[in-house]
């Protein structure tokens, strides 16, 4: 890799003098995918700019209702975090599983959204939770939901001289399931093949009061299927109210052929999925 | 002449701060001498060499699988800057091939390409980036040829040859071969089953890539620092392809950052030369990247198997028939002695009257297939244990139970006749594994399988022969120093790949001389200072060595009690002992330190060397000539039986392997520890071979050209795993052991697919076995569809 000037700036306005002098650089926080692309020489920036040490951005901020995420907290630092255990238990379990210990370590909230790869693993729990996203430029500070702001595989909505500065979630109060399941290729520094993230509020009864999902790896951004939501609300969480929803999974997601697996495969395994559910209605795995 | 940089000039014990301050003894647990360097950073591999003045030198590949070479521009290459000089094959004074056993290997390619990792030019540049720039100026005119990637095509009449010298056509090596009345006993058979298999690439994946650095003194002499499994054999095929005098070469083997087979011959080492000639006397450097690696590195060959075994009701085995493609690449890399070890493993560790048997290694476009970790048992394993699962199950009697009642036994005739005189545990491993909790208790551990998960059992017997077979010499020379400080130098001439032989070197020798580890030192190899004895390679490593050290330590020892009995006026040696830096007379309690000795010890009398050839088959089989060369047949064979239990998820196809266990026969156990992290690492291999290594070759480009892409397991996937050695003495090994090396590689791929089997009821002929691979699987049997796996026939 050629050698290339870096500038770690330490508060947001010198980021901000920074990019108005260097509009062609990169920004980057953990750089888990950035060196990568970098290495293959498939991009070539003339500059990098790196946020991890904008402590502005950083960590996690307890808002009463809402819980801010700094853009480049890491997910090592996340999932360690009471507040996430303790409110998105759903994105804990994504983190959880999420490539490796180095890269937890390094990788950000932040840049797992910017990236906007399908299979991040922390996409589905966030799409599920109706995360909205704060991006910020030395002029001003805008949000919008997340599932606005990645619109195709590597594709956001973020400007020259705009950063993703970090996320806002509302705190749950009534979901008593929280399932995320990842099917990668080996057990750690696995990337999704398909993944399933479900948020469900169950009545003592098994009866499914209400229900978001949210499906990795197998369209050009997170799936969400608000038909198959609509159809599970309501019922009882079964076996057989299950297997009738996979058809209308299987025919809504849109993955595709990878070296990783076949788009057959993932559209077989993107719906039953579903199935694993069922174990919730009693009380959990 | 004076050392390279910072080679240092001997390794001693000081490096551990647990220190191990006991007479080292055989069969204990005493701790690597390697591994706190290696944690800690402080040990210098060959990736480790710099020095002032460095010049990095590189490679330009073809890039395309086939085709005749017009032309190679270096005009722009040349003029970049930063570049020192670039070559072609031109500048390649000697026979620019290199190989084992044929010779066909260009080290700069001359006519043509053979393969999309065949090097066309070298460039020598003052820093990387320069080099990475200039090789993208070489510009090729290379007119494209129709390419041959399939072992069978390849072997058709107007396939498009791949060497159109070579008399065989694309067949490297055609092994055939018939024990009993052959194909005519499938008439007499009970019950016959036919099945048929393909194997995968593996790549070695080693932490270390191919690398070195090498420089050229004032003299001429050229010494090379290598990642190499085999320092003596390379420094004759790098004079021999460069034109020098051998002893002009100087190969020195640090430690390699791993090598599993895939250093076992010439990576960078011709190359590495070539640029030392050309750099003015500068030190030079090359190490591949890993992409580069994956394109231009060795692989396991990839196999098509087809299988017949016939039994009578009883589960006696009466025939079996084995057919053999191995995709062998481009060249000669070890890939008819690969075939050949496949074909003598091909019938399994049984008695089986009528064999039929027939292979070929067969030339492609492909990438190089070569020596990995099981060296062609691992694939025929694959194969003969899963025919051996199915005919227990057509039979209904107990896998074990097959196993045993058809098993080696001492005296017994392998699959290719081959009298089996060395200690045979085959038995004593398949009677653990028959009273284990995993086989006993299967049962109802796979009753007790959670929601939508499908539990299942496997087991497999393994062997394993070690050696080179009955032609080529498998020797060793070992040499132990009393040097002039007192300690206890052993002069390595076997490379430690990170199987842990230097360390069992020392405690041989130590052991045999009573010294602790602090009183020994270690040389590492080096065609200039170590003498001769080998590749490390075929589980030969400590059997070939160990024994050679044996007398080289006696012989020393015996000097030293004589001397020190004449200076002690004791009767004789006998009344003397050794212990941890002094010798001391039994009766008087005098002692001298081996300090004190080794002064009054001439410079002559201080080193003991001694040879050992390792003993090969007397038996006179029909075997061909060709294949007697190419290793067939062996006469040590270390055996093994494996058991593991896995579940599959019925919603994705996720296989998780939940136990294994590993029961195995390599003769007396010098250092348990060591042995344990052969097992481990063989069953690690192996589990990776069976579940997710999966290397991509389309039209010989690799399509999967990093670890982002090709899976090898994490440490989460490779669960505990149990290692039990069944201890035969083995009359011929040092202190009794065989070799422990590769055995374990070849137990996963046939005991997981059998378990799959045993889960989800549907065995699978194509690896690894994928999680799509077994859902689509599962989804197929379900459906009662017409299974396109194996066609499980009964043809009476």
């Amino acid at each position: 890799m050629p050698l290339r000037d870096v500038f770690l700036p330490r508060t947001l306005d010198d980021l901000w003098d920074t990019l108005e002098q260097r509009p062609e650089s990169m920004v980057y926080a953990g750089g888990t995918d950035l060196f990568v692309r970098l290495r293959s020489g498939s991009i070539a920036p003339p500059s990098l700019v790196c946020l991890e040490r904008l402590n502005e951005i950083k960590g996690v901020r307890d808002e009463g209702e809402f819980l801010f995420i700094g853009a480049a907290t890491t997910h090592g630092f996340l999932l360690a975090h009471p507040l996430t255990v303790e409110h998105f238990p759903i994105l804990a379990k994504a983190l959880a599983v999420l490539a490796s210990p180095p890269v937890r370590h390094m990788g950000t909230i932040g840049g797992n959204i910017v990236n906007a790869s399908p299979a991040g693993d922390t996409l589905p729990p966030l799409y599920v939770l109706d995360a909205e996203i704060e991006i910020s430029s030395r002029r001003e500070v805008r949000r919008m939901p997340l599932a606005d702001f990645i619109f195709g595989p590597g594709e956001v909505l973020l400007g020259k001289g705009e950063i993703l500065t970090g996320v806002r979630v509302k705190k749950l109060t009534n979901e008593n399931v929280h399932h995320y399941e990842k099917v990668g290729l080996r057990k750690g520094q696995a990337c999704a093949v398909a993944s399933l993230a479900a948020l469900l509020r169950l009545s003592p009864s098994g009866v499914v009061e209400e229900a978001r999902l949210a499906w990795g790896s197998v369209g050009p951004t997170v799936v969400t299927l608000t038909e198959v939501e609509h159809a599970l609300t309501g019922e009882v969480l079964s076996h057989d109210t299950l297997k009738g929803l996979i058809p209308l999974v299987r025919d809504n997601v849109s993955p595709i052929d990878d070296v990783r697996a076949s788009a057959e495969y993932r559209r077989i395994v993107a719906g039953q999925l579903l199935l694993r559910l069922q174990q919730y209605r009693w009380g959990g795995p | 002449m004076r050392h390279p940089a910072g080679h240092k000039d001997s390794r001693t014990s000081k490096r551990s701060p647990d220190r191990y301050d006991r007479p080292l003894s055989i069969g204990t647990r005493v701790p690597r001498i390697d591994a706190y360097a290696k944690v800690t950073g402080r040990e210098k591999f060959a990736a480790d060499y710099y020095g002032d003045d460095l010049v990095w030198a590189g490679v330009k590949r073809a890039g395309v699988p086939h085709a005749r070479i017009e032309g190679i521009d270096l005009k722009r290459c040349r003029e970049a800057p930063g570049v020192i000089c670039a070559l072609t094959h031109e500048h390649v004074a000697g026979t620019n091939r290199q190989g084992v056993i044929r010779k066909d290997q260009p080290v700069l390619a001359d006519d043509k390409v053979r393969h999309c990792g065949d090097a066309i030019a070298l460039v020598l540049a003052e820093d990387k980036e320069s080099l990475e720039r200039a090789l993208s100026m070489v510009s090729m005119d290379l007119e494209p040829m129709p390419g041959v990637f399939d072992p069978e095509e390849a072997l058709e009449e107007n396939a498009p040859l791949v060497h159109e010298d070579h008399p065989g056509g694309n067949a490297l090596l055609k092994g055939e071969l018939q024990k009993g009345i052959g194909q005519a006993a499938a008439a007499e058979c009970e019950v016959l089953l036919e099945g048929c298999f393909e194997t995968s690439y593996q790549e070695h994946a080693y932490l270390e890539t191919e690398c070195g650095w090498a420089q050229q003194d004032e003299e001429g002499k050229l010494a090379i620092v290598c990642s190499t499994q085999t320092p003596f054999r390379d420094r004759m095929e790098v004079a021999e392809a460069l034109g020098l005098d051998p002893v002009s070469v100087r190969i020195i083997a640090p430690y390699p950052g791993g090598a599993f087979g895939g250093k076992d011959g010439v990576t960078v080492q011709t190359l590495l030369g070539l640029a030392a000639l050309h750099s003015g006397g500068r030190p030079v450097k090359m190490w591949w990247g890993r992409e580069e690696s994956f394109v231009a590195g060795t692989k396991r060959h990839p196999a098509s198997m087809r299988y017949r075994l016939g039994a009578k009701w009883d589960g006696a085995l009466h025939f079996l028939e084995a057919k053999l493609f191995f995709d062998t690449g481009p060249y000669d890399h070890l890939g008819g002695v690969v075939l050949t070890l496949a074909l003598e493993h091909a019938s399994g560790p049984y008695r089986i009257p009528n064999v039929k048997l027939e292979g070929y290694a067969v030339y492609t476009n492909n990438p190089v297939g070569g020596a990995f970790r099981g060296f062609g048992v691992p694939q025929v394993t694959g194969a003969v244990e899963q025919m051996m699962d199915m005919l227990a199950h057509r039979l209904s009697i107990d896998p074990v139970e097959l196993r045993m009642k058809n098993a080696l036994r001492r005296g017994d005739r392998s699959g290719v006749g081959k009298t089996l005189v060395s200690s045979t545990g085959l038995m004593e491993c398949l009677d653990v594994v028959s009273k284990h909790p995993f086989w006993t208790d299967r049962d109802e551990w796979k009753s007790a399988a959670g929601p939508f998960k499908r539990r299942g059992v496997g087991m497999s017997a393994v062997m394993q022969a070690s050696g080179y077979g009955p032609v080529v010499p498998d020797y060793a020379n070992a040499k132990v120093e009393l040097t002039q400080e007192g300690k206890i130098r052993v002069y390595c001439g076997v490379v430690d790949m990170g199987q842990g032989n230097a360390s069992t070197n020392l405690q041989i020798a130590g052991s045999i001389l009573a010294q602790t580890l602090e009183e020994m030192e270690l040389v590492l190899p080096d065609t200039d200072r170590t003498l001769p004895s080998g590749s490390a390679s075929a589980s030969r490593c400590s059997y070939t060595f160990g024994n050679a050290l044996i007398g080289a330590a006696e012989t020393l020892k015996r000097r030293i009690l004589q001397r020190a009995a004449d200076l002690l006026m004791a009767q004789s040696a006998d009344q003397l002992a050794l212990v941890p830096g002094r010798v001391r007379c039994l009766g008087t309690g005098r002692e001298l330190s081996l300090e004190r000795m080794a002064r009054l010890m001439d410079e002559t009398e201080r080193v003991a060397v001694h040879h050992f050839r390792a003993p090969v088959a007397l038996d006179k089989l029909a075997v061909a000539d060709d294949l007697r060369l190419h290793g067939m047949p062996h006469t040590l064979f270390s055996y093994g039986a494996h058991v593991t239990r896995v579940e599959v998820d019925e919603l994705t196809g996720y296989v998780e392997v939940k136990d294994y266990l590993a029961v195995s026969d390599c003769g007396t156990v010098i250092n348990p520890q060591i042995y344990e992290q052969q097992i481990h690492g063989g069953v690690a291999q192996g589990l990776g071979y069976v579940l997710m290594e999966d290397f991509r070759v389309t039209e010989g480009a690799v399509g999967t050209p990093n670890f982002a892409t090709y899976l090898i397991p994490t440490a989460p996937d490779i669960q505990d795993i149990e290692s039990i050695a069944v201890e035969i003495h083995e009359h011929t090994g040092p202190f009794g052991l065989k070799g422990v090396g590769e055995i374990a590689t070849n137990g996963p791929l046939p005991a997981v697919s059998n378990a799959v089997a045993d889960a989800c009821g549907v065995r699978f002929d194509r690896f690894p076995l994928t999680p799509e691979r077994v859902l689509m699987g599962m989804r197929t049997a379900e459906h009662g569809k017409e299974s396109r796996e194996y066609q499980l026939q009964t043809e009476r």
